[in-house]
């Protein structure tokens, strides 16, 4: 009772003294520390530098390493942590990117850059260039998502209390204004930045610029291709939404130009250190910054540094390999899987029955899947495969040869049987809503560090994550020769990346040989979702019928053989299962195509119209 | 003391009310309608906010509509306010031509609506009765608007009377399908779990008309009530 009296009094001597405070001195007067002014920033190198810097913090968009939920949206990962997936339909604002608080930053930057005086002409062109590259990549991400937007060039925009907001109001561009301005904006900027490389090339220099400059002409090409040869095309009257299809070929000749300019005289190239070990040579490339020739731009995540690093590693190590208490929050599915080819078949399928129906018993789980194109073992981590030099035990459980049947014995993670033998590993996979089991039969491999340490929650990890390599201006170079009806350049393109993977070089190539290839090559890499909607894809592949075979989700388990006395007893067979913890076929609606206008947007500027089905 | 403080701030919370300025009644009108083509609703898929309306009133600053969901057997409802409304279909959306012209609402109390849509296609003379394990379906499908092609026409079977391409337990998609002709199908359900369990189910056609969004659906059949 007496600390309660304390207290009490505490509450009524603070509370009087609140009502007493008041300010009899300049004493709260202060020059703000947190606002600086235009002079303070463009007088001083280093804190243009660090404007710069603050910037390239605020362009990761849609799919990356710092949100291992955004693999499990598509068909190439599967959400294992805890509960179930409940996605079905994608959002009418899935992965919409519309900041114009960031574009008046950067012109605000190029602004006072220009007004500067304490840098030199070189360095000012090289800021310049490298800001109006960003600035195009951000109007590149808002124009996948949502079609053409309003382009406001330099303009810094002001609002003075009673003007006519009128003049602040822009129309959307049509789609292939907005894609000449990103090709034409990287242009400039690719004249502007320097040739050479950068640290973990994680600022932007000439290549960056012309890889986005191709990029953007081969979604335009494809765009301007493939939607009109849809039934009923995507449009909107104005073009905001939709290309012409008389102007695809200009779109890929420009992208066949600037994709060889970087494949002919960049001084990156198809990484390939280690000829005799592919898997190892294209995790490398992917995934080890050092001495790295394939990776052009990247959001680089530094260690030692302040927040800087990614937590992908941490949430999806194997339970076996990890060092903290998190661990299995997602694994790549059996879609994903079998797209990878065999090194002499294009059917990937992992063979688990004969044509009777019988299981087919190999002898390490890993063998299931020999001969599979080198970037298969190089993005996923097969069971029982080696991470950090130790074998990650992937086993759903036993198959037991009981009386003329196998039947399924499962266990809580890692418990033996009574002859020792694992039944459930600990790693998994089963098919509960347990935390930290693998429920798909796969972890990651891209991106997952090695670095020790990487996996606790007080380091994490300094991976990049790649946004242009040199295997896309092949496979850009690829497709927009082939859209040009040149078969055997794009062939021989085509065939430089296969090669690589160990597989056997195709013949002739048709656009689902790119869609492909792409697939294999660039999973986990922000392309997937990108590429089926600009090939007018998606509707048909995440067409929502359950227990189709690329709409659903599908998992593949493993399991030891007990039959005491036969020669199968300790080998493994697999069993292909529905992925449990995605409940729903993956529903890509024809709305999906482009993002819905915000309709606070055109409440705020009646000039912007709104998008097909809205 | 710590009793007296406790009452003290129910009290406190007990005496806060509102002054009545800032809320508002909630709306008790109500439009009630269906999407008909001759004199017929069309039957749509009831899920996932699907098939929509856009409900506009003039006269305001700012135009951005009430959306109206229109429900499995073509119907909708909303409570709203009395006034003049426009009621329009939502651009690209739905199994009919795409006509964003208005039909005018007066809203006073309880109005019925009937909003007039051109399908691309019908469905007539469905039937859908199940033998054994098999469900049989026969239907017709009636071209309406030329310059349309099938995508497909699908037989599917739910749990619940929300069936449709999204929520179903079985399923079976017919390609080449001709219009004008009786067709007859049958869909094999011993195998689905919801059949062996005995629950109620209930089963419609589909007509997807290729590059559209959304199918047109005949009305829902019970085919079979709960199996105690």
């Amino acid at each position: 009772m007496k600390t309660t009296s304390i207290s009490i009094f505490k509450i009524i001597l603070l509370f009087c003294s609140m009502i007493h405070l008041q300010s009899c001195s300049d004493f709260l007067e202060r020059q703000p520390d947190q606002i600086l002014t235009d002079d303070q920033i463009f007088g001083d190198k280093v804190m243009i530098r660090s404007v710069l810097a603050n910037f390239y913090g605020r362009v990761t968009w849609g799919q990356h390493i710092g949100d291992w939920y955004s693999f499990t949206v598509l068909d190439e990962a599967g959400k294992s942590d805890q509960g179930p997936d409940n996605m079905q339909n994608f959002g009418n604002e899935h992965w919409r990117v519309s900041n114009y608080e960031l574009i008046r930053n950067f012109n605000q930057f190029l602004k006072g850059l220009r007004e500067s005086t304490v840098l030199n002409d070189t360095e000012k062109q090289e800021y310049e260039g490298e800001v109006r590259f960003l600035r195009a990549w951000t109007y590149f991400n808002m124009c996948r998502g949502l079609g053409g937007m309003p382009i406001v060039g330099d303009e810094v925009f002001e609002y003075i209390s009673g003007m006519d907001v009128g003049s602040l109001q822009y129309p959307r561009a049509t789609e292939a204004e907005m894609y000449d301005y990103i090709i034409a904006e990287c242009e400039a900027a690719s004249l502007m930045l320097p040739a050479s490389t950068n640290t973990n090339a994680a600022r932007a220099n000439r290549w960056v610029a012309l890889m986005l400059k191709a990029r953007s002409a081969i979604y335009a090409g494809s765009l301007a291709n493939y939607n009109n040869k849809m039934t009923s095309p995507i449009r909107t009257s104005g073009g905001e939404v939709g290309i012409p299809a008389n102007l695809a070929n200009g779109y890929y000749e420009t992208a066949l130009q600037a994709a060889q300019e970087v494949i002919n005289t960049s001084p990156y190239s198809l990484q390939l250190t280690k000829p005799d070990d592919l898997e190892r040579n294209f995790y490398e490339a992917l995934s080890v910054k050092t001495n790295n020739t394939e990776v052009i731009w990247a959001r680089d995540h530094g260690y030692p540094g302040e927040g800087q690093q990614v937590n992908f590693t941490t949430m999806n190590i194997p339970g076996s390999h990890a060092e903290d208490i998190d661990r299995a929050a997602a694994g790549p599915i059996l879609n994903l899987v079998e797209d990878f080819e065999y090194v002499n078949n294009r059917n990937g399928d992992i063979k688990i029955r004969d044509d009777q129906g019988n299981f087919i018993f190999y002898d390490d789980p890993l063998d299931a899947f020999a001969n599979k194109d080198a970037r298969l073992g190089g993005s996923v981590i097969l069971p029982n495969a080696l991470f950090r030099g130790t074998a990650v035990e992937i086993q759903a459980g036993q198959k037991v040869w009981n009386n003329g049947t196998w039947q399924t014995v499962t266990s809580t993670p890692g418990e033996t049987d009574n002859a020792g033998r694992v039944i459930t590993s600990a790693n998994g996979p089963n098919r509960s809503n347990e935390q930290f089991i693998n429920k798909s039969g796969f972890f990651f491999r891209k991106f997952l560090d090695e670095t020790p340490g990487a996996s606790t929650r007080g380091r994490n990890s300094d991976m990049w994550f790649p946004r242009f390599r040199f295997a896309e201006a092949v496979l850009i170079a690829a497709e927009a020769a082939l859209e040009l009806g040149q078969q055997s350049i794009a062939l021989s393109y085509i065939n430089q990346i296969r090669s690589r993977a160990g597989i056997q070089p195709l013949a002739a190539i048709s656009i689902d040989d790119i869609i492909q290839e792409r697939r294999v090559e660039f999973a986990f890499e922000n392309h997937r979702y990108w590429d089926l909607k600009r090939f007018r894809r998606a509707h048909i592949i995440w067409n929502g019928v359950v227990n189709s075979a690329t709409a659903q989700h599908w998992a593949l388990f493993p399991y030891l053989v007990v039959a005491p006395g036969t020669p199968n007893d300790g080998k493994y067979v697999f069993d292909r299962l529905t992925f449990s913890n995605s409940l729903h076929p993956r529903f890509f609606e024809l709305r999906n195509y482009y993002n819905f206008i915000d309709l606070g947007w055109q409440n705020a500027n009646p000039k912007i119209v709104l998008n097909p089905f809205q | 003391m710590k009793n007296i403080l406790y009452t003290l701030s129910i009290f406190t919370v007990l005496t806060i009310v509102s002054c009545g300025l800032d809320n508002r009644d909630e709306p008790e009108s109500t439009i009630r309608g269906r999407v008909v083509y001759n004199g017929e609703a069309v039957g749509v898929r009831g899920t996932g906010e699907a098939v929509q309306l856009q409900l506009f009133q003039d006269g305001y600053e700012l135009r951005n509509p009430v959306p109206v969901y229109v429900t499995q057997d073509g119907t909708f409802e909303i409570k709203i306010f009395d006034g003049e409304y426009k009621l329009v279909t939502r651009n690209n959306n739905g199994p009919w031509v795409n006509d964003r012209d208005t039909t005018v609402v007066r809203l006073q109390g309880v109005t019925d609506v009937d909003l007039e849509v051109t399908p691309l296609f019908t469905l007539s003379n469905v039937s859908l009765a199940l033998n054994g394990g098999s469900l049989s379906a026969s239907f017709q499908v009636n071209q309406v608007t030329q310059g349309w092609d099938i995508d497909y026409a699908t037989i599917v079977v739910g749990r619940t009377l929300f069936v449709d391409d999204v929520s179903y337990t079985a399923r079976r998609d017919l390609s080449n399908v001709n219009t004008g002709v009786l067709i007859t199908e049958s869909l094999d359900l011993t195998e689905n779990a919801d059949f062996k369990n005995g629950r109620a189910l209930y089963a419609r056609i589909g007509l997807r008309a290729a590059g559209k969004d959304q199918s047109i659906y005949s009305q829902v059949i019970k085919i079979r009530s709960l199996i105690e």
